[in-house]
């Protein structure tokens, strides 16, 4: 008996399936041993299959699992609607941090020295200009949008 | 893909990809596990596929992938079932007491999901190639070895060619 790869396989494995032998090929497979393993092994799974398949269990509900999907898909297209955000809110915080870094040394005075040239007697939009630096102005402003910024950032990481 | 051709896809495939499952990693609970996880995946990655059948072939290799993932985490000897005389709780027990699982289980996981998508799905060697993510050329040496061990293992447990044909 044939203990190698047959060149019949395909054919019995279609008849297995089917259940159509001709009587030539039911001769090949008695013959050959290769052919009647063959023979073996795909009724033995079709049998396993079916008996599998049939099981009683119910299957899980495909709704969760679309729904999940979904989400997870409305999830990943906000995140790239909001990747351009992030990045800007990203780089206000770098600029807001190399500015404070920058400037962190000299701070203190100019603090110091706007609060005592400030004249609260004056109208509101002059109040800039008698604090005597707008520099100072700029700096504070963009401290306060880098903190913005910052809270920005971590409050939708959190989320 | 809409939510109406993927209930269609999930009627057609969900029974025959569950039997698979059950078949190599031998529990029911974690069958259904790996199952939606298959197709959450699948419909996670965006995968189309040009028809039903490329999307069975999608999902079976991301089946395939989970046990993969499921067995290296394991130790071997830790996925054999229980033997035919001793006595299992669970419902899957029953499948497991059978012939073909009592046998099926003797072999190495990846003999079980090569024979099983070679002989139960139809697949071709190139499709159990992707699915295995083995070489098409050696398939077909390492599936007649397989199936040699599969009917050693049946016929000592007295299953014969010619009792499966009649």
């Amino acid at each position: 008996m044939n203990t190698k790869p047959c060149s019949q396989e395909e054919a019995v494995t279609a008849a297995v399936r089917s259940g159509d032998w001709s009587p030539e090929l039911k001769a090949h497979r008695d013959g050959c041993l290769t052919c009647a393993e063959l023979t073996l092994v795909v009724a033995a799974l079709a049998a396993d299959a079916e008996e599998l398949a049939a099981m009683d269990a119910p299957l899980p509900d495909p709704a969760p699992i679309w729904l999940r999907a979904h989400l997870a898909s409305r999830e990943r297209q906000y995140h790239r609607a909001t990747r351009a955000i992030v990045w800007v809110q990203r780089a206000a915080v770098a600029i807001a941090c190399a500015i404070g870094i920058a400037f962190a040394p000299g701070l203190w005075e100019l603090v110091s020295g706007a609060f005592s040239g400030l004249d609260l007697s004056m109208s509101a939009p002059d109040l800039p200009r008698s604090a005597g630096s707008p520099l100072l102005v700029l700096v504070v402003s963009l401290l306060v949008l880098g903190g913005l910024a910052l809270w920005e950032l971590t409050a939708a990481q959190e989320n | 893909m809409d939510e109406a051709a993927f209930r269609h896809l999930y009627q057609r495939t969900a029974r025959p990809l569950r039997a698979y499952l059950m078949r190599s990693c031998g529990d029911l609970a974690l069958a259904d596990d790996f199952l939606q996880e298959a197709y959450l995946r699948m419909l996670r990655s965006g995968f189309e596929g040009e028809d039903d059948d490329h999307r069975k072939n999608y999902l079976y290799r991301i089946a395939t992938n989970l046990l993969r993932d499921h067995f290296r985490r394991k130790r071997p000897e830790s996925v054999q079932v229980p033997g035919r005389d001793e006595s299992p709780s669970h419902d899957e027990a029953v499948h497991l007491r059978s012939d073909v699982g009592g046998a099926m289980a003797e072999l190495a996981p990846r003999d079980q999901q090569m024979l099983w998508l070679a002989y139960v799905e139809g697949a071709s060697h190139n499709e159990i190639a992707k699915a295995l993510g083995l070489r098409t050329a050696s398939i077909r040496s390492m599936l007649f070895r397989a199936r040699q061990r599969l009917a050693k293992q049946l016929q000592a447990r007295g299953l014969r060619p010619e009792l499966e044909v009649s």
